[in-house]
C-alpha cells in the first residue's frame, strides 16, 4: 500500500496517531510505534525524553510544565505543583493529602484543590491534563502529526477513584483514551514482545511515588496477568524523605518552612543518585553539610523495601507459583537504579533480575506497543493482553462490614450480583455504598460510591429483595445497577467516586481551559495548520518524485505551484487560515494525480492476486 | 438458536460461523458449556487453561466488536462469563461449590442456613477460633501457624469427603445422602476459610 498522499483520502483510517503515555509521579515520558519500533519521544529542554511531572501556574496566568517548571518549585513552592499523581482521587481530608508538604489548598468541596498563583484552584486532575497536554504537542512535533487516542498507564494498584481521575485528565487533555494501562503489565509487554519469549515473570515496579509488583504468564499470544499487589504510598520520594529527615534530626532543625523542605528534597534526592555509582557523597542544603554513606542509606531504607518484600511474598501466593517456577523478573522504575533495591530483589526471588530496557522508558514503550496493538489492524492477532483487578469490590452490610463482591486479582473485565434484603417493615429505600479494598470494616477501606435505591414497594423486613449488580470493564472501572426483584424497579448509576469529579465538572473544565486559551488559541490553531503542512509537504513531494510519470507537465506545474504556496505560507503566515485555504487548495489541485497513483496501486493489487491465484 | 445479525443458525456457538459476531448467552448454559469442558468434579488443568486462552482471543473486547455497540456489550458479557468460569472451575474449592449449586443448593446464598453443621463440628470451630485469639493476643506467632496448619489439615479432608460424595451426586443425581454429605463437608470446608482469612490477615497487619 502507497503511503503519502493517499492517506490524506482514505475514510477508513483514523487521522491521529496513537501514542502510549507513562504518566509518572516525578517523570512522564510518550512513545509511539513508529515503522514497527517503539520509541520515546523527546519532550523537554535538551531533547530530554523524561519530561519532569511538575507544573508552575505563573501569576499572569500561563503555566510552565517540565524542567523549567521544577527549577521554579524552590522559589514557587506552592504554585509548584509536583508528584501531582499522589493527589489523584483523593478528598482533602484524606491524611496522606496532608504529609504531602508545601502546598496550600482550597476548602470546602470533595476534591482536593491547590491553591495557585494567577487563577482559581486547581484539582489533580487539570495538573495532569497540562502534562498530558505537554506530552501531546511534543509527540505532535516529533510526529508531524495529530495525536488522538492514548493509551496512558496507572500504577496497578490504583483504586477505582485514581483510575476515573487518570481517565478524566486525559479528556481534559483532548485525548481518546484507549486504555488505562497498569504499568507492570506495559512494561512486561515491552519486554514480552520484544524478545517472543513465553513463560512466567515478575514484575519489581519502584517508582517515584508508588510500588507494584505483578506476576504475569504469557503463552500462546495470551499475556495474562496473574496477580498484582503493591503499595500506592510507597516509593523513591520516601527514600529522599529518609534522607532528609536525618538531615533534619542531625542539625536540629525541627519546623523548616515549605521551600527550605523543597529544596532539602532535592538535595536528597541527588544524594540519593550519587550514591548510585560511588560509596559516599555530602548532602548540602540550606547553608549546612551532611555526610551520607551509601552503608547508612541501605540502613535508613531498608523497613521501605521490607514493606515491598510483603506485598511480593503476596503476589507470589496469589498467583499460584512460587519463586523458583519464574523465568523472570522484570525492574521497572527510576527507583530501581538504588543498588540496593536489586540486592534486595535477587534475594527475594533468587534469581538476577533483567534489565536491559532502561527502566525509566520501559512502561511508556509498553503502553505504546498496546496503543499499537489496539488500534492497528495488521497487529491485532499478535498478542491480547488479560489483565485483573487490582483489589477487592464490595458493598457495606450491617454493623460496617464488607460484603465482598468481586475479590481482587479477577480477570476483567468481570461482573458480579448480590441480593440484599430490607430489615424494616415497610422500609421503601435502600443505601448502597460501594468500598474498595481488602479490610473487612468499611471504614478501613476506600469509599468509592453511595446511592439510595428509592421506590421499593412496602413489604414486610426482609421480603423486598434488591439485587445489585457490579461490572468492571477492561480498564478496571466500574459501573453499578441496582434492582428491585419483585417489581423490577431499577437504577443505573454511573459510578462517580467519592472524591472524583462529575461529568459536568469535566465538561466545565473543557469549556473553561478553551476559554483560557482564547488569547493563544490564534496560535494554536496556526502551530496545527503547520504541522497539517508539514506532513502534506512531505507526502506530497515524495509522490512527486516516485510517481513522476503519472503527471502530466501542465498539471504538474499547478501542484508545483499549490506546494510553493503551502511552503510559503508555512513560515510566513500569522494567522491560520490563508495556511489552511492554500493546504486545502494543494489537497484538490492534487486529486487526480492522487486518484491515478491509486489505480496504479489497486492494479498492482490485482495483479499479485491473479499470480497468487494461478 | 439464530445470530442476531445474519440470521443464520448458530446453535450454542458463541460466535456466529457465518458472520462472525458475538452471540447472547443461551438459557441454562453452565460454566462448563462456557469453557467448553465435559462436567464433573475433576478437570484437566491444562485443557482448563488452553480452553480459556482460545476463547480470550475469539471474544475480547479488545479482539471484537469495536464499531458495533451490541456486539461490544456481548462481548463483555461474554467475556466477563467466560472470566467466573475460569476463575470458578480453575481450582477444586470453588469447583465443588459450584457442582453443589447446579445440583440446587448454592451455599453462597441464603441456601446456606439450610444446611445444618452437626454441634460437634461447630464446637470444633469455635474452639479454634477461641486459641486463634489468645495465640494473636499473647504474640504467638508460633501458636498461629500451627493452629493454621491444622485447621489446612482438617480442609482438606473435608475437601475430600465433598468431593466424593459428588461423583456420587454426579452419578445419580436422586441420591440425596450423597448431597448431604456434599454440602456439610462443604460448610465445614466455609468454616475453615473464615479461620484461615482471620489467622493470615492477622499476619499482614502485623508486618
Amino acid at each position: 500500500m502507497p503511503g503519502g498522499l493517499l492517506q490524506i483520502h482514505d475514510p477508513l483510517k483514523p487521522r491521529g496517531h496513537a501514542v502510549g503515555i507513562d504518566l509518572g509521579t516525578t517523570n512522564s515520558l510518550v512513545a509511539a510505534v513508529v515503522e514497527g519500533k517503539p520509541g520515546a519521544f523527546p519532550v523537554d529542554e535538551g531533547g530530554s525524553l523524561l519530561l519532569p511531572s511538575v507544573v508552575h501556574y505563573a501569576l499572569d496566568g500561563s503555566v510552565i510544565v517540565g524542567a523549567r517548571a521544577r527549577v521554579l518549585a524552590a522559589a514557587e513552592p506552592t504554585s509548584t505543583i509536583a508528584s501531582v499523581k499522589r493527589f489523584m482521587g483523593k478528598g482533602p481530608e484524606d491524611a496522606e493529602t496532608k504529609a504531602l508538604g508545601a502546598y496550600r489548598f482550597a476548602t470546602g468541596g470533595p476534591v482536593v484543590r491547590f491553591e495557585v498563583k494567577g487563577g482559581p484552584p486547581v484539582t489533580p486532575i487539570e495538573v495532569s491534563a497540562e502534562i498530558l497536554r505537554t506530552l501531546k504537542r511534543r509527540a505532535e512535533a516529533a510526529l508531524t502529526g495529530k495525536v488522538e487516542q492514548a493509551v496512558i498507564t496507572v500504577p496497578a494498584y490504583f483504586d477505582d477513584a485514581q483510575r476515573q481521575a487518570t481517565r478524566d485528565a486525559g479528556r481534559l487533555a483532548g485525548l481518546e483514551v484507549l486504555r488505562l494501562l497498569n504499568e507492570p503489565t506495559a512494561a512486561a509487554l515491552a519486554y514480552g514482545l520484544d524478545k517472543g519469549s513465553q513463560g512466567r515473570f515478575a514484575v519489581y515496579d519502584l517508582g517515584g511515588g508508588t510500588f507494584d509488583i505483578s506476576i504475569l504468564e504469557l503463552v500462546e499470544g495470551v499475556f495474562q496477568v496473574k496477580s498484582t499487589g503493591g503499595d500506592s504510598a510507597l516509593g523513591g520520594d520516601d527514600i529522599d524523605r529518609a534522607i532528609a529527615t536525618r538531615f533534619l534530626e542531625a542539625h536540629g532543625l525541627a519546623s523548616p518552612d515549605a521551600s527550605a523542605i523543597t529544596e532539602l528534597l532535592a538535595a536528597a534526592r541527588s544524594a540519593k543518585e550519587t550514591l548510585t555509582g560511588k560509596e559516599s557523597t555530602e548532602l548540602s542544603a540550606l547553608g549546612k553539610t551532611f555526610p551520607v554513606s551509601r552503608a547508612e542509606m541501605e540502613r535508613w531504607i531498608a523497613p521501605l523495601l521490607q514493606r515491598t518484600g510483603v506485598a511480593c511474598r503476596r503476589a507470589l501466593k496469589d498467583a499460584g507459583i512460587s519463586r523458583e517456577e519464574l523465568d523472570g523478573v522484570i525492574l521497572v522504575g527510576g527507583s530501581t537504579r538504588v543498588p540496593a533495591v536489586r540486592t534486595f530483589v535477587a534475594q527475594l526471588f533468587g534469581k538476577e533480575p533483567l534489565g536491559d530496557i532502561d527502566p525509566d522508558q520501559v512502561v511508556a514503550l509498553g503502553a505504546a506497543v498496546q496503543a499499537d496493538l489496539l488500534t492497528n489492524r495488521e497487529r491485532q492477532d499478535e498478542v491480547l493482553l488479560l489483565d485483573v483487578i487490582p483489589l477487592s469490590l464490595g458493598l457495606e452490610t450491617m454493623g460496617g462490614v464488607v460484603e465482598k463482591l468481586v475479590p481482587r486479582n479477577s480477570a476483567i473485565p468481570t461482573a458480579a450480583a448480590q441480593v440484599f434484603t430490607t430489615f424494616q417493615d415497610g422500609q421503601n429505600a435502600l443505601d448502597v455504598h460501594v468500598v474498595q479494598g481488602e479490610r473487612e470494616l468499611v471504614t478501613d477501606n476506600r469509599s468509592l460510591a453511595r446511592f439510595r435505591l428509592t421506590g421499593i414497594p412496602p413489604l414486610p423486613a426482609g421480603m423486598a429483595r434488591v439485587e445489585v449488580r457490579f461490572e468492571v470493564n477492561a480498564d478496571g472501572i466500574l459501573s453499578v445497577s441496582a434492582k428491585e426483584l419483585s417489581t423490577g424497579v431499577s437504577q443505573a448509576i454511573t459510578v462517580k467516586p467519592t472524591h472524583g469529579l462529575t461529568d459536568e465538572e469535566i465538561e466545565q473544565m473543557l469549556l473553561d481551559s478553551i476559554e483560557h486559551a482564547e488569547e493563544d488559541i490564534h496560535l494554536r490553531l496556526l502551530r496545527e495548520q503547520q504541522v497539517e503542512a508539514d506532513r502534506i509537504l512531505h507526502d506530497a513531494r515524495k509522490q512527486l518524485a516516485t510517481f513522476s510519470d503519472l503527471l502530466p507537465g501542465d498539471e504538474r506545474r499547478e501542484v508545483e505551484a499549490a506546494i510553493a504556496r503551502v511552503a510559503e505560507l508555512r513560515d510566513s503566515a500569522t494567522d491560520s487560515q490563508p495556511l489552511a485555504d492554500a493546504i486545502k487548495a494543494l489537497d484538490d489541485v492534487s486529486r487526480p494525480f492522487v486518484e491515478r497513483i491509486m489505480n496504479r496501486a489497486v492494479g498492482t493489487l490485482l495483479e499479485g492476486r491473479r499470480v497468487e491465484d494461478v | 438458536m439464530h445470530c442476531w445479525n445474519c440470521q443464520s443458525e448458530v446453535g450454542a456457538a458463541e460466535v456466529c460461523p457465518s458472520c462472525g459476531k458475538v452471540q447472547p448467552v443461551a438459557a441454562g448454559t453452565t460454566l462448563f458449556d462456557v469453557l467448553g469442558l465435559p462436567r464433573g468434579v475433576d478437570v484437566d488443568r491444562a485443557e482448563l487453561e488452553r480452553a480459556y486462552r482460545e476463547r480470550s482471543l475469539r471474544i475480547h473486547p479488545d479482539r471484537t466488536g469495536k464499531d458495533d455497540p451490541r456486539e461490544r456489550r456481548l462481548s463483555l458479557e461474554r467475556t466477563a462469563l467466560l472470566n467466573e468460569a475460569y476463575k470458578t472451575l480453575r481450582a477444586p474449592e470453588p469447583r465443588a461449590f459450584y457442582l453443589l449449586k447446579l445440583h440446587g443448593l448454592d451455599l453462597q446464598k441464603d441456601e446456606a442456613r439450610a444446611v445444618t453443621v452437626p454441634p460437634n463440628v461447630l464446637e470444633e470451630v469455635l474452639d479454634l477460633r477461641e486459641q486463634l485469639d489468645s495465640a494473636r493476643a499473647a504474640g504467638d506467632d508460633e501458636q498461629v501457624s500451627a493452629l493454621s496448619d491444622r485447621v489446612r489439615v482438617l480442609s482438606a479432608a473435608a475437601l475430600s469427603t465433598a468431593r466424593s460424595a459428588l461423583h456420587r451426586l454426579e452419578r445419580d443425581p436422586r441420591d440425596a445422602a450423597a448431597r448431604d454429605e456434599a454440602a456439610q463437608a462443604l460448610a465445614r470446608l466455609r468454616y475453615h476459610h473464615r479461620f484461615l482469612e482471620a489467622a493470615e490477615g492477622g499476619d499482614e497487619d502485623e508486618t
